[in-house]
Parts: C-alpha cells; sequence; structure tokens
C-alpha cells in the first residue's frame, strides 16, 4: 500500500508496442550478448544497445530490496537486477513463479505454504560461486522487520507468519513460521489464512528477494542498514562495479547517475521472465522535466523515467503531431481522492459529506491535472485494473445519488446541507483546516476544490506545503486535525483490491503518526467485513468481498474519490516500449528493445 | 592586518555556529517532515516509525541532539545521514562541490570581465551607440528568467535538442578531472546563461560609478598632469568605481557557491543547488542543513575574502 505520490503513479505492469506479435516473438527467442538484430514486419529488433532513462525526481529511493516500495524502485532497480519469489508478466494481473518453481502448494486450511525454489541460481560477484538458497529467502523476509531496514509493508502483510514480531525491531527476529526443512524448499506457517500470501500477491513484493546472511548480516547491524551499498544481484542486470563488494559512485550516485550492466551469474534459461535485451541501461539524474521529455522524444534509445506524465506543453504538443506514436497512455491502477476528517465536525455529519461529495465537479478537477488524457473520473476506489473493480460496478460505479454528476450538483449538495441541518442549504460554521500540496497540479486541483466547497458556503483555513510536509507532518497525523486533504492519491500493492481498500477505510488502521485512515473512518461493521475478506483464499470470493466493501465506503462518503489516474510513458522512435502492468504500467526496461527501420 | 584576518576568521567560527543552531532550530524542532517517516518506508507503522526515531536518536532531548550533531560535525566533520539518499551527507555534498565550484566560478569570469568591459567602454563613451545597445541589452539579460533564459539556449544551441546545435546540452556536465575538454564545452551554455543577468547588472552598476568618478576632481588633476587617457581610467578611474563590484561579486559568488538551482536543474549539473532543492522537497532535514551550512560558510567566507581585497584595491582602506 503506497500513497500515490506526484513524481510517480506507484506500482504497474504491461505491455503495449509499436508491435505487440513482435513482442511477443521477441520473448519467445530472447538472448543477450552483444547487439545483433531479428525482424518482423518492417521493424526490426535489435538486441544489446544501450538504453538511456533521465530521472526528474531523484531516481530510486534506496539500493536496499527490504526499502523499495515505490514505482521507481520496481521499474528502475528492482524488475532489471533482482528476482522474487513471484512476479508478474508483463501484461499479466496474477502472480507467475519467478524464483519459485511453482505457485505455493496450500494445505492446513491455507494455513501452510509450501514453496520450491529454482535450484543453481547463482548471485552475482562477489559471491558468484554461491547459489540462492530458501535460507537466503527466509533472512530476506525477516530482515524487513528490522528498524534498521525501514520496510513499509512487512507488519501489513508478513505479520500473520507464526513468529513474526508485532513490530519492527532492533535485532533480528527468528520467525518460526518461516521454515527451510532443504536449501530449496521455504515453508511458510501463519496463524490464519492469509489470502494476500496464499494466492502469492505478497510474495512478489522484494522482501523475498534472496538476501545471504552469511553476507548481509554485518551490513544490518546498526541505526540503518548499509546492505544496499554491498548489494549481490539475482536478475539480469547489475550495478556496474559491484562486482568488488561495494557499489562505487560510477556505478550508482544518488539522484544522480546509475549504471546498470549485464550480471554474469544470471542465466536466460532459469529466468522465464525477463529477457533482457539492452546490454546496458544508463540512468542520468537531476534533469529538468522539460528538457528531459524532449531530449527522450526526439533523441535516440531512450525511455521516459521517474516521472508519471510529461509537462503538459510536451504531452500537447505530442499527442498532436507525428510523435503521437511514441507515447504509451495506460492506466496506472491508483486513484486520486479527497479525504474528509469524519471525526472533525461538520464532516462528522454523513449528510455534509455527500452534499460536498454531491457539489465536486471531477471534470473539473480533472482538467487540472491536464483533461482526460490524466485518467478515468473515478465513481469508486478499486481502480480498472484491480480485481474487484467490475464487482464494485465497474466504471459507473455503485450509483449513489450523490455521485451522478461529474460535473458537480449544486442543487442535491444544497438538499444534502439541508437534511444536515443547515436551513439555507450553506454552511455557516468556522473555517475548516484543509491541507493541500503546493507542486502543480495537485496545487491546482487543491484550489479548484476550494473554489467548488465555497459554492457550497465553506470557509476553509486552506494551507498549501511541500508534498512530504503535507503527509508526514498534516494529513497522516490525527492530532493536526486536519479537516479536508484535496491532494492525496493511492495505489495498489498488487491486484488484489486489499491494498487499495483496507489501509485507507479500516479503522485497525488509525495510528498517532503514518496514519494511512486519513477520514478516521470506524465503522464496526465494515472494519469486521474488511478483517473477514483479508481471510478469504480464493480469488473470486476476494475480489467479490472487496468490489461490495468498496461499495460500502463509497456510500459513507469518508472522502471523494475523483480520479483513476494514467500511466504516460514515452520513448525515443527507436525504441519498442513496453509497460509493466504490475508496476502501474511504468515502463519495462527488461522487455523493451531498440529497433531499426 | 594578520590581527585582522585572525578576528574575522574566529568571528566566521561563530557565525557558522550560529547558524547551525538556527537551522537546527528550524529543522528539527520545528521539522516540516519526521526525518523517521522518510526512513520508514512509505506506509509505516506506528511502532516503525517509533523504532526508527529511537534507532536514530530522535527522540532524545533537542540539547542532546544537537551536542551530538556539533560533536560529530566539528570532530569527524559528519554532517550526519540522509534518511532519503540513505547515504552520509558530506559525501553528497563533496560529490557535488566540484559541479557547483566549476559553474559559480566559471560564470563569474565571465561576467565580471564581460561586465567590466562593456561597463567601463559604455562610460567612457555615454550614449553612444554601443553605450545604447549594451544597456539596453543588459535591460533584457536582467529581465530574462535564468531558467527560462536556459530553456531557449538549450533549444536554440544544444546539440542534443537545439535548433542549432553547437554547444553540448543538458547532462553533459563531466568533471575536470575526467575529461578538461568536455568539462569546458558542457559548461558553456550554462556559463552564459548564469553569467547573463550578473554581466548585466555589474555592466550598469560600473557604468554608473565610472561616469560619476571621471568627474572627480583627482581625475581632472591627473588628466592635468598628462596622464595618458587610458591609464587615467585603469588606475584613477576603474580602481575607484570597481569598489562596490568587488563588494557585491564576493556576495553574488558566495551564494552560487551555495547552490545555483535553477540552471543546475535546467543543465542537469549535479550541484549542491540540484541537491537542496531535491531534498527541500522530500524533506531530508539533515541534507537541507548541510546545504545550508555550506551555503553560510561560501557567503561568510567570500566575504572575508572581499573585506580583504578591499585593502589591496583601494589605498584609503587599511584595516588595523
Amino acid at each position: 500500500m503506497r500513497s500515490t505520490t506526484e513524481r510517480t503513479g506507484m506500482r504497474r505492469a504491461w505491455r503495449f508496442g509499436l508491435t505487440l506479435v513482435v513482442g511477443i516473438a521477441a520473448v519467445a527467442i530472447a538472448g543477450c550478448g552483444s547487439s545483433s538484430s531479428s525482424s518482423s514486419g518492417s521493424v526490426k529488433m535489435v538486441k544489446g544497445g544501450t538504453a538511456t532513462i533521465l530521472w526528474t525526481a531523484g531516481g530510486i529511493d534506496s539500493l536496499d530490496p527490504g526499502y523499495w516500495y515505490y514505482q521507481t524502485d520496481y521499474s528502475d532497480i528492482e524488475q532489471p537486477t533482482q528476482r522474487t519469489l513471484y512476479s508478474f508478466t508483463d501484461q499479466g494481473t496474477d502472480p507467475v513463479p519467478d524464483m519459485a518453481t511453482a505457485l505455493p502448494t496450500i494445505t492446513d486450511g491455507g494455513m501452510t505454504l509450501t514453496i520450491h525454489i529454482r535450484p543453481n541460481i547463482h548471485y552475482s560477484p562477489p559471491l558468484q560461486n554461491k547459489t540462492v538458497t530458501s535460507a537466503d529467502i527466509k533472512y530476506a523476509m525477516e530482515r524487513c522487520f528490522l528498524a534498521s531496514v525501514g520496510n513499509g509493508y512487512a507488519e501489513a502483510y508478513y505479520s500473520k507468519i507464526v513468529g513474526a514480531p508485532a513490530s519492527p525491531m532492533a535485532t533480528l527476529p527468528n520467525m518460526a513460521g518461516l521454515q527451510t526443512p532443504n536449501p530449496t524448499t521455504l515453508v511458510i506457517k501463519t496463524s490464519v489464512p492469509v489470502g494476500v500470501l496464499t494466492d502469492a500477491n505478497a510474495l512478489a513484493l522484494p522482501c523475498t528477494v534472496p538476501v545471504p546472511a552469511y553476507y548481509a548480516a554485518k551490513y544490518d547491524k546498526g541505526a540503518t542498514s548499509t546492505y544496499g551499498q554491498h548489494e549481490v544481484f539475482t536478475g539480469p542486470y547489475m550495478i556496474q562495479g559491484a562486482g568488488s563488494g561495494t557499489i562505487p559512485s560510477s556505478g550508482f550516485s544518488p539522484t544522480k547517475n546509475m549504471v546498470l550492466v549485464r550480471n554474469p551469474s544470471w542465466v536466460r534459461s532459469t529466468d522465464p521472465l525477463n529477457p533482457a535485451y539492452f546490454n546496458q541501461i544508463v540512468f542520468k539524474g537531476e534533469y529538468d522535466p522539460t528538457v528531459a521529455s524532449r531530449e527522450t522524444l526526439t533523441g535516440a534509445g531512450m525511455i521516459s523515467g521517474d516521472y508519471a506524465a510529461p509537462p503538459t506543453s510536451i504531452l500537447q504538443q505530442g499527442l498532436t503531431s507525428s510523435e503521437k506514436s511514441q507515447f504509451h497512455i495506460l492506466p496506472s491502477g491508483g486513484n486520486r481522492y479527497i479525504s474528509l476528517n469524519t471525526t472533525i465536525p461538520p464532516l462528522n455529519n454523513i449528510d455534509v459529506r455527500k452534499a460536498i461529495f454531491s457539489v465536486i465537479d471531477k471534470n473539473a478537477l480533472r482538467l487540472t491535472r491536464g483533461g482526460p488524457t490524466l485518467g478515468t473520473i473515478a465513481t469508486h476506489y478499486i481502480s480498472p485494473i484491480l480485481q474487484g473493480f467490475q464487482q464494485a460496478g465497474g466504471v459507473a460505479g455503485p450509483g449513489y445519488n450523490f455521485d451522478t454528476d461529474p460535473n458537480g450538483n449544486l442543487a442535491l449538495a444544497e438538499q444534502y446541507m439541508k437534511m444536515a441541518g443547515y436551513k439555507t442549504g450553506k454552511y455557516t460554521g468556522p473555517a475548516l483546516l484543509t491541507i493541500a500540496d503546493n507542486t502543480p497540479p495537485a496545487s491546482n486541483t487543491a484550489l479548484a476544490v476550494q473554489s467548488e466547497l465555497a459554492t457550497l458556503g465553506f470557509k476553509l483555513n486552506f494551507r498549501e506545503v511541500p508534498h512530504a510536509t503535507m503527509y508526514s507532518k498534516f494529513c497522516l497525523v490525527p492530532k493536526s486535525k486536519v479537516a479536508i486533504c484535496p491532494s492525496l492519491g493511492w495505489g495498489p500493492d498488487f491486484f488484489d483490491a486489499q491494498s487499495m481498500i483496507d489501509p485507507v477505510f479500516n479503522g485497525k488502521n488509525i495510528v498517532p503518526v503514518g496514519n494511512t485512515n486519513t477520514s478516521q473512518a470506524n465503522n464496526p461493521t465494515l472494519n469486521a467485513a474488511m478483517d473477514a475478506a483479508e481471510e478469504l483464499i480464493t480469488p473470486t470470493a476476494r475480489a467479490a468481498a472487496w468490489g461490495k466493501i468498496d461499495d460500502e465506503v463509497t456510500a459513507e462518503a469518508y472522502s471523494i474519490p475523483w480520479l483513476w489516474d494514467n500511466e504516460i510513458s514515452f520513448a525515443s522512435k527507436n525504441v519498442h516500449l513496453t509497460n509493466w502492468k504490475f508496476n502501474g504500467n511504468a515502463p519495462d526496461y527488461t522487455t523493451s528493445y531498440l529497433t531499426k527501420g | 592586518m594578520t590581527k585582522y584576518i585572525i578576528r574575522r576568521l574566529l568571528w566566521m567560527i561563530v557565525l557558522l555556529f550560529g547558524v547551525s543552531f538556527v537551522t537546527f532550530i528550524i529543522f528539527y524542532l520545528l521539522p516540516s517532515a519526521n526525518p523517521a517517516l522518510l526512513r520508514a518506508g512509505h506506509a509505516p507503522t506506528a511502532a516503525l516509525i517509533k523504532a526508527i526515531e529511537h534507532q536514530l536518536g530522535l527522540d532524545k532531548p533537542w540539547y542532546v541532539q544537537y551536542l551530538d550533531y556539533m560533536k560529530a560535525l566539528v570532530l569527524h566533520f559528519n554532517f550526519g545521514y540522509s534518511y532519503f539518499y540513505n547515504t552520509a551527507v558530506r559525501t553528497m555534498i563533496f560529490n557535488r562541490l566540484p559541479a557547483t565550484i566549476s559553474l559559480a566560478l566559471g560564470a563569474a569570469v565571465i561576467w565580471l570581465v564581460s561586465g567590466i568591459i562593456i561597463g567601463t567602454i559604455s562610460a567612457v563613451r555615454p550614449r553612444s551607440r554601443f553605450d545604447r545597445f549594451s544597456m539596453g541589452a543588459a535591460l533584457v539579460a536582467i529581465s530574462a528568467p535564468p531558467y527560462w533564459l536556459g530553456l531557449v539556449t538549450l533549444f536554440l544551441f544544444s546539440t542534443s535538442v537545439g535548433r542549432f546545435p553547437i554547444f553540448p546540452g543538458a547532462g553533459s556536465y563531466v568533471p575536470l578531472t575526467q575529461n578538461p575538454l568536455h568539462w569546458f564545452t558542457g559548461l558553456i551554455l550554462p556559463w552564459l546563461v548564469l553569467a547573463a543577468s550578473f554581466a548585466a547588472i555589474y555592466a550598469r552598476l560600473l557604468r554608473g560609478n565610472l561616469i560619476e568618478v571621471m568627474s572627480e576632481d583627482y581625475i581632472r588633476t591627473a588628466r592635468a598632469k598628462g596622464v595618458p587617457e587610458r591609464r587615467v581610467i585603469v588606475r584613477h578611474g576603474i580602481r575607484s568605481a570597481i569598489t562596490p563590484l568587488v563588494s557585491a561579486a564576493g556576495v553574488d559568488i558566495g551564494v552560487l557557491l551555495g547552490g545555483v538551482i535553477l540552471v543546475e536543474s535546467v543543465f542537469s549539473i549535479p550541484g549542491i543547488g540540484n541537491l537542496a532543492y531535491q531534498s527541500i522537497l522530500v524533506g531530508d532535514l539533515p541534507m537541507i542543513q548541510g546545504t545550508v551550512l555550506i551555503g553560510a560558510f561560501f557567503i561568510v567566507a567570500m566575504n572575508l575574502i572581499v573585506d580583504i581585497a578591499y585593502a589591496f584595491i583601494d589605498p584609503r582602506v587599511r584595516y588595523s
């Protein structure tokens, strides 16, 4: 579960392209090594070469797999350099085995998972003579509970594993529920059935990137782990110079540069998912978005980087010119919403919340981000590429009367205000503290929200603050007593809808700091429904349950979902760009390739 | 003079302590973002945040944190640890200093040379065509925001996206030690963009000062004594008129050495300004504090250098 950021959406996956047939054929005949080419139709695939990506927002957060959680981490380093127990094909929405040989064998009513991992997968230098074992994956999952690693999701998905600590620890926990009967078998035992483990979704997250304890333990001691600076790799690429045991600044320097070269230990035949066409992937940092976008579109061998969409001027020009075919506009899986704090009057009154829902002009809000290209107007929370979307009503949504007009309905809003006790249909109380992101386009959206609420008589104590401050000091901190957060967004961890709903609306997630339940929704009936849905282990039952819960939380108007985001990626003319749906349809650097002709 | 310099150096240390304290108060006691949250991933639990706060010592009293910070800074030259970049602040800053120094000093040379030449010619030939043209151009240069000017020059003259591909574009900076030629060519456009408005300001400033100085009695005396006009202008006129420029240059260069955010951003130069900007966006307090301290150091140091230079430029100024 992650909050959507302005620099990118969240995680995604998909493939799309100039020639889908060529792409599929290419996967089958994948290879690596020096440049060579094969042709299909008028476009020739060029195997090898260098892909260049320009960072505009700082690039990856960390080198440590235990820390990775952002879309950029997944696309730029996780997918090219590491392998997880399970992963997703570029277009797939169900986990498939990656390091594992098959999906988990489930016994004991869903409380025991047995996973076999591929033998003879070697680490990159300097551990090229060491093979990956189940003990390495056990250590990797356990270290995600170390405070020094700073993982953001282990407690949410792995806390029901027997022996998992209740909170992060200073020392490594020994989780009895992670058992390694032999070097290629991992057994996971949970205290209750955990749907996101049995369907392997939560086993596709980077906590399952193998980390050898005999090598990494010494780096995991101290206030912050330094394993990332000495990381070993299992994927098709590694950071240049990492073979020495310490990553040099020429291989990676935060925000400035990262150079990925082929991992000599990687064997294509053991990796069903990553054809890895490029010989080298170069990331250059600290670019201005306008310059980076222009260079990518007019240059050669370049792919868009850590920004969810190019600047509006570049996009408008591109979509109305011959550059149009270089853009891929695909749903990201994330949403954007206006959060209403249900503990603060008058927002504790459901009719007031419905009035606000009614008056919001979602079309106008979308225009502040660039119009229909940037996404689909949302009618509920689960986004179109997730399981449970259709069950929640699809694009039309559940059809509540306060959400029938995407342009807003002032008359209906005033009716709801009257039902809430405001005789004139206008709000007459004190100003409401509203904290917004101060960076466009989110700041423009917030201003539009302010003016729309003014038509209902709402006076706002409106403050714009930096993105990080908005989250860490205000919207995620209940004691800040923020009434309205108009600049929020949320993205899924995988295609299971739990990660879109539970963190944002389950009362158990209300905490003093880092509170993702910003509306402080705490409905016992809904909480119980969510807790029960977490334990369902069949995908159809999960989709139905989370779809129903989505409709029910929408009915409570805890917040106003207004956009299902699109991811807009693009590349130079000589690049066959593919996208990774699992990662919010961000570019997929292991299945994209250069073209000729 | 030596005593004066020692005294100023001591004051410089006191001032930097003051700056460090103020930035500590602003960023640690009144933080815009919780450092533990940055370290804790993206949907952290309260328990994780508490555990990290404890590990990082953020739950200690503020004065203990400040003393720890200053002890590390003074004894080990350790600026702390960036929770966002997961690396030492010192490493990040010192990796980037060469780029910022290259950019700031190179631009300073251009704007000082061009500003002095243009300002001098305009002053000795007031209302000439050159004067009218150069002062008009100076107004344009002052009015053009560096960010806009940077984009225009890139889209006109850069080899990557330019209409007339002449100079290397964004991202072409390489360290001087790596390739001096590429270092030089990669910085031509950024130098020109950064120097443009400063050169214009300095030219106008010098022109005004020099016109005033050239009407002073001692200039007339020098001319009456038969001193050649060139010598009158250079030795007597400019030497007197340039002192405000030296003062301004000290402050300007000091500020630029602390980071040139817009130009570094447009031309993708990995300098201090870009680092500070990115750190502010994500609320990376240790990194912000490090860049503020470095910026303060350069401003104070350049002011000291200017004060010392004054004594040499203007014989009337002596420190005792």
